[in-house]
């Protein structure tokens, strides 16, 4: 038994050149298979999404289906040169937003319902009017538009970023890899014990 | 080069899964004790290969060393390269679970098919060996990928298009492959000529 492993060392020894080329490769960023997927945040009637594939380069042209909370299908767009969507819906409960890259990829992401700001808003007057109204030199309703306003800016730069960290997160790391030899190893080393009992009874 | 979940339909999930089945269980009773670090060492080199990826078109291609696979192994291509996908599957969303019968049918097939008709060459001179090699090497790609749209004839619908796109896409990273494993086969081939028999 010996001998024979012992036969197999060239073999073995150039399969984990490769395999050790292959890490090299990984290191100058070639790497990266080509899963899909995507983000989309809801902001007032609009939606606004982006796709990619793992490494981060757009999914360019693809097609975008979006489907209500039956099922159904509401509308179809495209996404442009940066993979990136938007649609606008008057549709308040949840979005199904289905996307195809060609050759068999494709990608499913659910958006939340929206929360109503109607309610938000009442909540937010009826409080208000059981304090004694402040005095400000500018109306309400103009306030409320430029709190709105500075608001979306400065979500807007918090929106990329996360979006940013998701990319980040759907990134292959290393440790992965790694790890997914040790199991292919080990699943493999299971298997010898098994036949190696079969053999022996 | 994988199939995503939720793309193909039932019935096609279930030929390759059934086709998969077969073939992983012929392997698997095949495959020698003592081969088994062999077959689990390219087990691994094959989850690798596909993180190598080689940026065409639109979309991007990526290693598959299918060919090597199944020159070496015969029909122990088929559980290596499925233990792989399980894997590619799990750990990182590649194709799916579902899917994997389709998937593994599609790149284990052409290996085992390569192992048969270019297994012949390798035992004669080293320049016919390296030859089988290449040609073992890039057409497993190519049949990998005629394969593929075979299994997304029913979503895609234009299957000629879709082919030739895909072997068009796939024909430099088919062109590599064979050079690699032409030279991973003339190396065996001086140092341990017996793994190839």
């Amino acid at each position: 038994m010996k001998k024979k492993i012992k036969s197999f060392k060239p073999a073995i020894c150039l399969i984990l050149t490769i395999i050790c080329l292959q890490l090299f490769l990984f290191f100058s960023s070639l790497v990266y298979a080509h899963k899909v997927n995507t983000h989309a945040y809801r902001e007032g009637d609009k939606i606004f999404g982006e796709c990619y594939f793992v490494d981060g380069s757009p999914c360019k042209n693809s097609k975008v289906e979006v489907y209500n909370f039956n099922g159904q299908k509401i509308l179809e767009t495209t996404t442009d040169e940066k993979g990136k969507y938007s649609f606008i819906t008057k549709e308040k409960d949840g979005l199904k937003i289905v996307i195809s890259a060609g050759e068999g990829h494709r990608v499913e992401y659910k958006i939340k319902e929206a929360v109503d700001r109607k309610e938000v808003k009442e909540h937010i007057t009826k409080d208000k009017k059981s304090q004694v109204e402040p005095k400000t030199w500018v109306g309400r309703d103009e306030m409320k538009q430029i709190i709105d306003e500075v608001v979306d800016v400065k979500l807007k730069g918090l929106r990329n970023e996360i979006i940013d960290l998701r990319k980040q997160m759907d990134k292959i790391n290393l440790r992965d890899i790694i790890g997914g030899i040790g199991y292919i190893l080990g699943i493999w080393g299971i298997i010898m014990f098994i036949k190696r009992k079969k053999n022996a009874s | 080069m994988h199939i995503s979940e939720g793309v193909l339909s039932a019935p096609v999930l279930f030929a390759g899964a059934i086709l998969s089945f077969i073939g992983v269980a012929l392997g698997l009773k095949k495959i020698k004790n003592e081969d088994i670090p062999k077959v689990a060492v390219l087990s691994s080199a094959f989850f690798i290969a596909s993180f190598i990826r080689v940026p065409i078109g639109p979309t991007s291609a990526h290693l598959l060393l299918n060919g090597l696979l199944g020159m070496l192994l015969g029909w122990s291509a088929f559980p290596s390269i499925f233990v792989a996908l399980v894997l590619q599957a799990l750990l990182f969303q590649f194709g799916g679970l579902t899917t994997l019968g389709v998937n593994t049918f599609a790149m284990a097939m052409p290996a085992v098919l390569s192992y048969y008709i270019f297994r012949g060459l390798l035992r004669r001179s080293k320049n016919l060996a390296f030859l089988g090699g290449f040609l073992g090497g890039s057409l497993s790609i190519l049949i990998a990928t005629i394969f593929i749209s075979i299994a997304l004839l029913e979503t895609e619908k234009s299957f000629i298009g879709l082919a030739w796109t895909l072997v068009a896409m796939h024909l430099p990273i088919a062109i590599i492959e064979g050079i690699i494993t032409g030279f991973v086969i003339t190396y065996l081939k001086k140092v341990k000529p017996e793994a190839l028999g």
